[in-house]
C-alpha cells in the first residue's frame, strides 16, 4: 500500500509537468497568427523599410534543389518582398521587423528563437520556403541595415528613422552579393 | 523452409538490395512495400506472438518519432497551426509519418536479417576473406538477443534477493536501472572474451580454412539472378530520376511514368519474394500433411 501511494505521487508529479509544458507552449491557428492588421503610417510615425532579396540564387540556379525550381518559390526578378514602408515602434529590432512584416504579409518564415541559439540571437533559417543550405553549402539569408552588415545579431540590432533594411540570400557566405554591401568577406 | 535451403550469399544479396532501397528512396509507395513486406516476413518466420510483442514497442517508438518531426522541422508551405511563432506544417507532419514508417521496415528487415543470418552462415560466406568483419557482424547480430536474455537471469535473481520485489512500480524501476551497469559491464567482457577465445582457435590467420556447409547450387543461381534482376530494375528506375520524391516546400506527386511503373513493380515483388515462397512451403506442407492417412 505504501508503494502505491509514492506511485500515485510520482504519477501526479509527471501530470504536473506534462500540463506546465503545454501551458507554456503557446498554439495559434492560422488565422490568428497572421496578423490582420498592421500599424497605419501617420505624419509623424517613424519608419523603416524592408525588403527580401534573392537575386544569387538567380546565378547559382544549378546548384538550387530541385524541389524549389518550380513553383514560384525564386521570383524571376529576385524579390521575395519589395522594398515596403513600415511603422518603426520604440524598441524594435530587425527581427521584430521582420517578425511583424512576414506574419502581415503572409511569408513563409522558420527561425530559431534567441533563447534557443549560442549566440542570443534570433536566427532566420528560411522566408518564404527558401532555406540555409536550398542552394549550395554557403547558402543562407543575411541582413543589412543601410547596406551595413551590423556587428550585432538581428534581435539585438536596433533601429533608427529612416533605416533601410535588408534580408539577402546569399550562396557563398556573403561574398557573391554586389560591392555596395559593406561588412561580408569578399 | 525456403531460408535454410538458399545459399547465404543469395540472402545477404537480398538484405543488401532491400535495404539500400529502403533506406535511400524517399518514395512513399517504396516505403510502403518494404515496411509491409519486412513486417509480413518477421510475422512468418518469428510467429504472431513474437510479431504482436514486437508490435507493442514498434509502435509507440513510430508514434514519437512521427510527432518528434513536425515539433522540429517546421519546413512547409501548408501550416496546421502555430506553436511558439513556428508553424506546424501538414508537410512535415507527413514527412514524419514516413521517417516512421522507413525505420520501422529497416528495424524490421534487420531483425529477419539476423534470424537468418545465423553465425554459420556468416561465418561460411565472410570467414574465409573477411575473418574480423564476419566475426564483428555476427557477434553484432548476436548481441541483443543475448543481452535480453541475461537482462531476464538477472532481473530472476534480482527478485530472489529483494531489489526488484518491491511493490511500487517506480522502485521496481530504479532498481532495473541498478542492473543496467553490470548488464553492460557484462556484455563488454563478452565481447573480449569471444574476441580472446577466436584468437585462441587460431581464427583468421592465414592459411586457417572454414567449414562450408553450403555449396552454392542450381537453385541458388536462380534466385540470385531473380533477385538481382529485380533489385536492378529498381536501382535503375532511381538513377534514371523516376522514384523521386519530396516533401519540402510542397509535397510533389507520385511519379507515375513508365519507368517509375517499372521500379515499382520490381521492389515491390522484391520485398515479398520472401513471404511469398513462406507461404508457398507453409502451403504445400498443409497439403502433405492432408495426404497422410490418419487412421
Amino acid at each position: 500500500m505504501k508503494g502505491f501511494k509514492k506511485d500515485l505521487l510520482i504519477i501526479f508529479a509527471l501530470v504536473l509537468l506534462v500540463a506546465v509544458l503545454i501551458l507554456g507552449t503557446d498554439i495559434q491557428s492560422v488565422d490568428e497568427y497572421y496578423l490582420t492588421h498592421i500599424d497605419d503610417i501617420g505624419p509623424d510615425s517613424e519608419t523603416v523599410t524592408l525588403s527580401i532579396r534573392c537575386d544569387t540564387v538567380l546565378a547559382n540556379l544549378d546548384k538550387l534543389d530541385p524541389a524549389l525550381r518550380e513553383g514560384g518559390y525564386v521570383p524571376e526578378d529576385g524579390i521575395i518582398f519589395p522594398e515596403t514602408k513600415l511603422v518603426l515602434r520604440e524598441g524594435d529590432t530587425v527581427f521584430d521587423i521582420l517578425s511583424r512584416a512576414t506574419r502581415y504579409y503572409r511569408i513563409q518564415m522558420e527561425y530559431q528563437g534567441a533563447d534557443e541559439t549560442a549566440l542570443g540571437t534570433a536566427y532566420v533559417e528560411g522566408l518564404g520556403n527558401l532555406y540555409q543550405f536550398s542552394c549550395g553549402e554557403g547558402s543562407g539569408w543575411i541582413f543589412f541595415v543601410n547596406g551595413k552588415r551590423p556587428s550585432e545579431g538581428a534581435s539585438h540590432c536596433k533601429l533608427a528613422d529612416g533605416d533601410r533594411i535588408e534580408w539577402i540570400y546569399t550562396c557563398r557566405f556573403g561574398a557573391d552579393l554586389p560591392d555596395h554591401y559593406q561588412g561580408v568577406v569578399k | 523452409m525456403s531460408r535454410e535451403r538458399l545459399h547465404p550469399a543469395v540472402w545477404m544479396t537480398y538484405y543488401l538490395l532491400v535495404l539500400a532501397v529502403a533506406m535511400f528512396y524517399w518514395n512513399p509507395l517504396l516505403q510502403g512495400f518494404a515496411l509491409l513486406g519486412g513486417m509480413l516476413y518477421f510475422a512468418a518466420i518469428a510467429g504472431g506472438r513474437a510479431f504482436l510483442s514486437e508490435l507493442g514497442f514498434t509502435l509507440p517508438l513510430a508514434v514519437l518519432v512521427a510527432i518528434t518531426n513536425p515539433l522540429f522541422s517546421h519546413a512547409g508551405a501548408t501550416p496546421l497551426f502555430f506553436m511558439n511563432g513556428n508553424p506546424i506544417t501538414l508537410e512535415a507532419v507527413l514527412y514524419g509519418i514516413l521517417l516512421a514508417g522507413m525505420i520501422l521496415s529497416v528495424l524490421y528487415w534487420c531483425k529477419c536479417l539476423s534470424m537468418v543470418m545465423t553465425t554459420d552462415r556468416l561465418l561460411t560466406l565472410f570467414g574465409g576473406f573477411l575473418p574480423k568483419l564476419a566475426l564483428t557482424f555476427s557477434m553484432t547480430l548476436r548481441f541483443f538477443p543475448r543481452l535480453f536474455r541475461q537482462m531476464k537471469a538477472m532481473e530472476a535473481a534480482g527478485k530472489t534477493s529483494g531489489l526488484l520485489a518491491d511493490d511500487s512500480f517506480f522502485d521496481r524501476l530504479r532498481g532495473r536501472m541498478k542492473l543496467l551497469p553490470a548488464l553492460i559491464g557484462w556484455s563488454l567482457e563478452r565481447a573480449m572474451e569471444t574476441s580472446a577465445s577466436m584468437k585462441a582457435r587460431g581464427y583468421g590467420l592465414p592459411g586457417r580454412t572454414n567449414a562450408v556447409c553450403r555449396k552454392m547450387r542450381g537453385e541458388d543461381v536462380v534466385f540470385l539472378a531473380v533477385i538481382l534482376l529485380l533489385g536492378g530494375l529498381t536501382l535503375l528506375s532511381g538513377i534514371l530520376g523516376d522514384l523521386s520524391f519530396w516533401f519540402y516546400p510542397r509535397i510533389s506527386d507520385l511519379p507515375t511514368g513508365g519507368i517509375s511503373l517499372m521500379g515499382y513493380v520490381s521492389y515491390g515483388l522484391l520485398c515479398f519474394l520472401p513471404v511469398i515462397l513462406e507461404w508457398k512451403e507453409w502451403y504445400q506442407w498443409h497439403l502433405l500433411r492432408k495426404k497422410i492417412p490418419l487412421s
